[in-house]
C-alpha cells in the first residue's frame, strides 16, 4: 500500500469517522442543553423568530455594515468560494463518486480558478484582519489561527496539486484534509454547523417576545 | 567581456548535449530498422521489389548526409567555432539529425528566415518554433539567473552587514509610552493582504526561476556528487523533487497571480495619499536619511518609503501586465512577446523581492517601533518625532523635540536663538 493509498483509504475513513461522530456529538450536545421554560405569555412566534434570526444575520445592519465592509466581503468571498470548490471541483466530485456512487456536473476549469481566487482572497483578508484589528486580536486565540492556517493549507495544497501530475502533491493535500477533518469537531471550525443554532436560538428568543431578531 | 567565454562554454555544453541527443536518435533509428525490414519481407516473397535492407538505409543516409556540414546554420557554425564533430571513420559526414540527417539545418535555416512552424502542442498561435528561443534561453541562463542571484544574495549580504555595523536602530530616548495613530485598519489590511500574496508569489516564482539550477545543478551535480562524491543517482532524486516543486509552484503562481493584481490595486489606491515627493525629501536625501549624521526630517512617508511605494506601483504594474500576458497566452500572436514578458517579469520580480527584503528588515526587526505601525496602527510618540517629525507636528500640532538626537540639543538651541 502506498502512502497515497493509505491517506485516501484507511486514514481517510478514520478521519471522516472522527469528523462525523465528533460533529454530531457536539451538535447533539448543544441541542440537548435545552433552555429554561419562559413563563411569560408569548407575544410572537419563536419558530418564525428562529428562521428570521438565521436569515437576517446574513446581512449586517445599517451603519454596522460601513464599519465591517471588508470583513463582510472577505467572509462572503471565502465561504462561498470554499463551498463552490468543495462541492463543484471536478477532482472532488470524482472523489465523492468513488465512495457514494453519486456524481454531478463539475465546474469548468475557469470557474474553479475563479472560485479559488475568491476563496483565497477572502481567507487572507479575514486572517489579516484577525491580527490587525485590535479587538479581533484580543479575542483571537491559537484555535482561531490554527483553524485559519489549516484551512488555508488544505486549500493551497489542493490547488498546488491541480496539475494531477505528482502523487506526492495529492498525498500532501489528502494528509492535510485528514488532519483538518480530525481537528474540525474539537475546534471553532464547528461554526460551520453551530452558526445556525446560535442565530436560531437568538432569533427564537426575540421572536417569542414579538421583536425582530 | 567576461560573459563571452561563459556563453561559449554554455554553447559548448549545448553542443555536447545536442551530440548526445543526435547519437541517441541514431541509435533509435538503428534499432527501428530491423522490424521495418521484417515488415517488408513478405512483399519480396510475393515477387515484388527487392526488400530494403539495413545496408540500403545506411547507404542512403550516408549519401544524403554528404555535404551537410556546409548546410549547417550559421548560428551553429559560429557557436561551434570548429568543425562539426563527425562519427569515427566517416569523414565529412556528421551524425544523424532528428529527421534522418539532412532536414535539421534546412529547418533551422528556414525558421531563421522567418518561416513559421507550429507543433501540435502550441501554446501560441501561428508561430512557436523560432531561433530567437535560443537567444532567450541564453539570456535567461547566462544573465538572468546569474545576476538575479547576485542581486538577491547581495541584498541579503547588505542587510547582514548593516545589522552588524549599525545594529538595531533604537528609539532615541526610549519609548514615551504615548502613542499616536498612524495607519487605519484598511491601510493595514491592504498592506498585509499584498504582503501575504507577495510572499506566496515570490516563493513560488523563485522556485520556478532558480529551482533547477540550485537544486539539480548546484546542490546535486556540483556539491553532492562533484565535491562530496555521492552516487550520481542523487541527481535523479533531486530532479524528481524539483519536478514536484516546479509543478506545485507553477500552479500556485498562476492561481495567486490574479489575487496579487487585486491586492496590488487596493494597495496603490489606499497608500497614494502622502506618497508624492516633496521638498523635504531632497533634504532627507542630502542627509542620507539620517545615516550620514544629523536629523533627517520627513512627512508621513520619508523618501525611502515613497521610492518603495512608486517602485511597487510602477514595477508592480509591469509585473501585473506581463504576468497576465503570460497567464493568457492567447493574447499574443507571436512567441517573441512571451519571451520578452518572461524576462521582464523575472527582472521586475528580482528587483521587487530584493527591495522588499530591505523593507521587511527595516520595518520589523531592524528598527525599534516600526512594526507597531502596521500591527497596531499606532506608533510611539518618540518614534514619530525621530523618523517623521514633520508628520508628527502636522498631526499633533506640537513642535517635535529633537533634544535626544545626536547634536540635537545644540541644533535646538541654535534654532531657539
Amino acid at each position: 500500500m502506498t502512502v497515497l493509498q493509505f491517506l485516501e483509504g484507511p486514514m481517510f475513513y478514520a478521519a471522516f469517522a472522527i469528523f462525523a461522530v465528533g460533529a454530531i456529538w457536539r451538535v447533539a450536545g448543544i441541542v440537548r442543553l435545552g433552555r429554561k421554560p419562559d413563563l411569560a405569555p408569548p407575544k410572537g412566534s419563536a419558530a418564525a423568530g428562529w428562521f428570521k434570526g438565521n436569515l437576517r444575520h446574513f446581512v449586517p445592519r445599517g451603519l454596522f455594515a460601513e464599519r465591517t465592509w471588508m470583513h463582510l466581503l472577505g467572509g462572503y468571498a471565502f465561504h462561498l468560494g470554499l463551498f463552490v470548490l468543495l462541492v463543484f471541483a471536478a477532482p472532488h466530485i470524482a472523489f465523492f463518486e468513488r465512495f457514494t456512487g453519486l456524481s454531478w456536473t463539475a465546474l469548468p476549469r475557469w470557474g474553479f480558478i475563479l472560485a479559488a481566487e475568491f476563496a483565497f482572497a477572502g481567507l487572507i483578508v479575514l486572517w489579516v484582519r484577525r491580527f490587525s484589528d485590535p479587538v479581533m486580536r484580543q479575542i483571537s486565540d491559537r484555535d482561531d489561527h490554527a483553524g485559519s492556517w489549516l484551512t488555508f493549507l488544505v486549500m493551497l495544497t489542493g490547488c498546488l496539486a491541480l496539475e494531477e501530475a505528482h502523487d506526492a502533491l495529492r498525498a500532501l493535500h489528502m494528509g492535510l484534509v485528514n488532519l483538518w477533518l480530525i481537528y474540525f469537531p474539537f475546534s471553532r471550525l464547528m461554526h460551520a454547523f453551530t452558526f445556525a443554532l446560535a442565530r436560531g436560538a437568538t432569533g427564537a428568543v426575540y421572536g417569542r417576545k414579538g421583536m425582530n431578531p | 567581456m567576461a560573459t563571452v567565454p561563459n556563453r561559449r562554454a554554455t554553447d559548448e555544453d549545448g553542443m555536447i548535449f545536442m551530440r548526445r541527443v543526435l547519437t541517441l536518435l541514431a541509435l533509435l533509428l538503428w534499432a527501428g530498422g530491423a522490424p521495418a525490414q521484417n515488415a517488408t519481407a513478405p512483399d519480396t516473397a510475393a515477387g515484388g521489389a527487392r526488400a530494403t535492407t539495413l545496408e540500403d538505409i545506411l547507404a542512403r543516409q550516408k549519401n544524403r548526409l554528404k555535404g551537410t556540414t556546409q548546410r549547417l546554420p550559421d548560428a551553429l557554425r559560429e557557436i561551434e567555432g570548429r568543425p562539426v564533430p563527425l562519427p569515427d571513420g566517416d569523414a565529412g559526414v556528421p551524425q544523424l539529425g532528428t529527421l534522418g540527417g539532412a532536414s535539421d539545418p534546412d529547418l533551422w535555416r528556414a525558421l531563421k528566415s522567418g518561416a513559421q512552424a507550429t507543433p501540435s502542442s502550441s501554446t501560441a498561435r501561428g508561430q512557436l518554433m523560432q531561433v530567437l528561443g535560443e537567444d532567450w534561453r541564453l539570456v535567461r541562463r547566462q544573465y538572468l539567473l546569474r545576476y538575479g542571484g547576485y542581486v538577491l544574495l547581495g541584498m541579503a549580504a547588505i542587510i547582514v552587514l548593516f545589522r552588524l555595523i549599525r545594529g538595531k536602530i533604537a528609539i532615541r530616548g526610549g519609548r514615551s509610552g504615548r502613542t499616536i495613530p498612524r495607519f487605519s485598519l484598511s491601510h493595514r489590511i491592504a498592506h498585509w493582504f499584498l504582503a501575504s500574496v507577495f510572499i506566496l508569489m515570490g516563493l513560488s516564482g523563485l522556485i520556478i526561476l532558480f529551482g533547477r539550477p540550485l537544486l539539480v545543478e548546484f546542490l546535486g551535480r556540483d556539491l553532492l556528487v562533484g565535491r562530496m562524491g555521492m552516487d550520481p543517482s542523487v541527481i535523479d532524486t533531486l530532479k524528481s523533487v524539483n519536478s514536484v516543486l516546479l509543478s506545485a509552484s507553477l500552479q500556485g503562481h498562476n492561481l495567486f497571480g490574479p489575487v496579487f493584481v487585486l491586492a496590488w490595486a487596493i494597495m496603490v489606491v489606499r497608500f497614494m495619499k502622502g506618497n508624492f515627493f516633496q521638498w523635504a525629501d531632497a533634504k532627507w536625501i542630502l542627509k542620507g536619511g539620517g545615516l550620514l549624521g544629523g536629523h533627517a526630517s520627513s512627512h508621513h512617508y520619508n523618501f525611502g518609503e515613497k521610492t518603495w511605494y512608486w517602485m511597487v506601483v510602477l514595477i508592480g504594474l509591469g509585473m501585473c501586465a506581463t504576468g497576465l500576458f503570460l497567464l493568457f497566452p492567447m493574447l499574443s500572436q507571436t512567441l517573441v512577446y512571451h519571451q520578452a514578458a518572461t524576462l521582464l517579469h523575472a527582472i521586475g520580480a528580482v528587483l521587487l523581492i530584493a527591495v522588499a527584503m530591505g523593507h521587511a528588515y527595516v520595518g520589523s526587526i531592524g528598527m525599534e517601533g516600526s512594526i507597531d505601525s502596521m500591527l497596531r496602527g499606532e506608533v510611539d510618540e518618540n518614534w514619530a518625532k525621530e523618523h517623521h517629525d514633520l508628520w508628527y507636528e502636522e498631526v499633533t500640532g506640537k513642535k517635535a523635540d529633537h533634544a535626544n538626537d545626536p547634536g540635537g540639543a545644540e541644533a535646538q538651541a541654535e534654532g531657539a536663538a
